[in-house]
């Protein structure tokens, strides 16, 4: 994808809001980050954080630890924006940083070790356990979401991280590998295991 | 054709199959109805898991809840702190309500004179012994653990969640109302003056080469300086730490100060506390209350209205008029001189090595008794009073112990394991026995935390003195290996591992090297303890 058009793509609508820089466009207030400039870097504050709270949630514990990561993501920002080569969409790539910033303080609290360890035969490739899959119904209502939300955030750690940052920050497999340090067999195994796991924790949701 | 696995399926809905794969699974698709509605099922699945997870959590919708300015110690923590502080100050000033008779007064551990003469005379209480000690340690240990707890118990109920936001708002509009209107003036220069005709209305923070008051200062003055003078008049406290501090004008309230030369040629309405090299209050100098100081060489020619306890190293010369009773330790160099014009109106009580330091000119007036006493060198163990005193503060570390113990359990248990960790403990011990000090000065230089500093103070006496506590209990159940961990068994180990400790204690040299390494042992479990208690419970994996 052409970097300027990636960068120039616009956040999305939740993130949309006004404030002085509403009449430029967005790969101006990037371009303006870039050069430290405050109120740029204000109104990406403005437009993102709850989208990068909401990750840190997911992958945290805690609100506070979320909110701690995300307040470091931030000030980390002022400088990490300078490597933004505008590859890839600005949402993901600043997702990504704060995928990084998650897994970091997990790893910190780890004591420097891997945030999800493999397991010996971890990168085989596992089968379903039933021969009858029953993914989760499509349709659901507003309150079976917050329910699979509340469920998905009670999941182990080395369930809920790759699923949040496959299905809330759009990662790829091999991102994701890339990010927590592991086999891109194994990201695959653990997502499957997680929709499963989420599958028998959720069993009146699935067909 | 054989049907696909549900993973292989999977990984095609995540668009993460190899191309020639994704192209035989379409191929296949077409034909077999039953994996293209598993392929369906999978989408759909996908579609409500990005959904819900998108849908985000209601507390992100607050996103103004939070600034950038969040740290995992943030303003919350802050707020609390403040709020324990507000609290102590609301129970100093009832404590100060209840007007205890001067007899009593050492009992009152919130009373700001008692608590820095306790400070300063701290070693003097401990190279004298006797019952003054213990009551006086018992009431600053005292004071220390409510401190400890009130801080303790309201930081764990803010972590828990327990106290929510209303709960922290009603306890700043506390803090707002109970703290005393601390108005700041700062200063930073290499010359701060207040002229003649000025007049600063609040406390005055002064940090420059050369401080000289010729004016007024309605509130403290707390100057750090090469030289602090003080000509004009200063309603509150006088607190240095200079070179040479030099009063030719008025304090009506107290000097502290730490200082190379202290000369006092004017009039101070309280007391004198600190530690100098060198004092003199001259002739025209007036003491309204007390002088507790260590110094090298005192010369006091002015007017004392109370008490003078001092510890000297060199000389102390008297020959002006003290109120009440003269104290002086050591004096092993020039001695305790006093001359005719000397008038001490209550006892004199001297410790010296020999008699022939003490002069006293005939002329010397001394209305009470004279006692002076020599520190003859004799073994303390043929003294009862040794054994009577160690039996005394076993007893008195098993009872802190047992508390702790009872009070907090996880914390005191999980501190004596990490005194297990050894090296790490002593280092990081040395580094916060060391750096601490270092870290209360600059807090109390930037003054808003200055009361935090103190509280650092606390906790830092506070934790050298656990320090053996925990090196005890974990040196006696190393020893015992009790199977199980019961509170006894805990207890039982302290009482073993505090007699190991106290008994190598008395081995010359090492007694003092390994007295060394328990409290840098203990204050990095401690620090270690504290860190990981102030941070959220880790996740398991």
């Amino acid at each position: 994808m052409d970097a300027k058009r990636n960068m120039a793509k616009e956040p999305q609508p939740r993130e949309g809001g006004t404030g002085q820089m509403e009449g430029l466009d967005f790969e101006g207030v990037i371009e303006r980050a870039r050069g430290h400039d405050v109120e740029a870097l204000a109104e990406i504050y403005r437009r993102f954080v709850r989208r990068v709270f909401g990750l840190c949630r997911y992958m945290l514990d805690s609100r506070e630890s979320a909110e701690d990561a995300t307040s470091d993501v931030f000030l980390k920002l002022q400088r990490s924006i300078e490597s933004y080569d505008g590859s890839i969409p600005f949402p993901r790539w600043l997702l990504r940083v704060a995928g990084n910033q998650c897994i970091d303080v997990l790893r910190r609290r780890q004591r420097g070790r891997k945030v999800i360890v493999e397991i010996e035969d971890g990168t085989a490739v596992i089968e379903a356990t039933s021969s009858e899959p029953s993914p989760l119904r499509a349709v659901i209502s507003m309150e079976e979401r917050v329910q699979v939300r509340d469920t998905i955030a009670r999941l182990p750690e080395n369930y809920r991280v790759p699923l949040v940052l496959r299905y809330y920050s759009e990662l790829s497999y091999d991102e994701i590998a890339q990010q927590l340090d592991l086999e891109r067999n194994y990201v695959a195994a653990l997502i499957f295991r997680a929709k499963q796991e989420l599958r028998r924790r959720l069993p009146h949701r699935s067909k | 054709m054989e049907c696909y696995s549900e993973q292989t399926c999977a990984l095609a809905v995540d668009g993460e199959l190899a191309a020639d794969e994704a192209r035989r699974l379409r191929d296949h698709l077409a034909t077999c109805r039953r994996c293209r509605a598993l392929v369906d099922a999978l989408r759909a699945e996908n579609h409500v898991l990005s959904e819900s997870l998108n849908e985000l959590p209601e507390e992100a919708d607050s996103p103004a809840g939070f600034s950038l300015l969040r740290r995992s110690w943030g303003w919350g923590d802050l707020v609390i702190m403040a709020a324990v502080l507000a609290l102590g100050s609301i129970i100093s000033v009832w404590f100060d309500e209840l007007s205890i008779p001067a007899a009593l007064e050492w009992f009152n551990p919130f009373s700001p004179g008692g608590r820095t003469n306790l400070i300063f005379s701290f070693f003097y209480y401990f190279a004298h012994g006797g019952t003054a000690m213990l009551a006086d340690y018992a009431a600053v240990i005292g004071w220390f653990c409510l401190l400890l707890l009130l801080g303790g118990s309201t930081l764990l109920l803010g972590r828990r969640g327990r106290l929510r936001l209303p709960g922290l708002r009603l306890l700043i509009v506390l803090l707002t109302l109970s703290l005393p209107g601390l108005a700041l003036d700062r200063r930073h220069a290499d010359f701060v003056t207040v002229a003649a005709n000025e007049t600063v209305d609040d406390t005055l923070v002064a940090a420059a080469s050369i401080v000289r008051v010729d004016g007024v200062v309605n509130g403290d003055l707390i100057a750090i300086a090469r030289t602090v003078e003080v000509r004009g008049t200063i309603k509150g406290d006088l607190i240095t730490a200079a070179s040479r501090t030099e009063v030719s004008g008025t304090v009506e309230g107290n000097i502290y100060t730490l200082s190379h030369t202290l000369d006092l040629y004017g009039q101070l309405s309280h007391s004198i506390y600190g530690a100098v090299q060198s004092l003199h209050v001259d002739d025209r100098g007036h003491v309204g209350q007390d002088v507790v100081m260590a110094a090298g060489d005192a010369n006091l020619e002015g007017e004392v209205k109370r008490s003078v306890n001092m510890v000297i190293s060199e000389s102390g010369d008297v020959s002006g008029h003290i109120g009440r009773d003269l104290t002086m330790i050591g004096g092993n160099q020039g001695g305790l001189t006093l001359t005719d014009t000397a008038r001490v109106g209550g006892n004199l009580s001297a410790h010296v090595r020999q008699l022939k330091n003490v002069h006293i000119a005939d002329g010397a007036t001394i209305a009470g008794k004279r006692d002076i006493q020599l520190n003859v060198r004799e073994s303390r163990f043929t003294r009862p009073r040794f054994y009577v005193h160690q039996a005394l503060w076993l007893a008195g570390a098993m009872l802190v112990g047992w508390l702790g113990l009872l009070l907090f359990p996880g914390f005191f248990e999980a501190a004596t394991q990490l005194v297990g960790s050894g090296w790490r403990s002593l280092g990081l011990g040395f580094a916060v026995l060391v750096g601490a000090p270092v870290a209360m000065i600059v807090t109390a230089i930037t003054l808003v935390g200055l009361p935090i500093s103190i509280i650092m103070f606390e906790v830092y006496l506070a934790g050298i003195y656990l320090a053996k506590v925990w090196v005890g209990a974990f040196l006696g159940r190393t020893i015992l290996r009790p199977s199980g961990a019961t509170k006894g068994d805990w207890v039982l180990g302290l009482l073993v591992g505090l007699l190991i400790l106290t008994v190598i204690g008395f081995i010359p040299y090492l007694g003092g090297l390994v007295h060394f390494g328990v409290v840098c042992l203990g204050l990095g479990a401690f620090a270690a303890q504290l860190y990981r208690a102030s941070r959220p419970g880790r996740t398991s994996l």
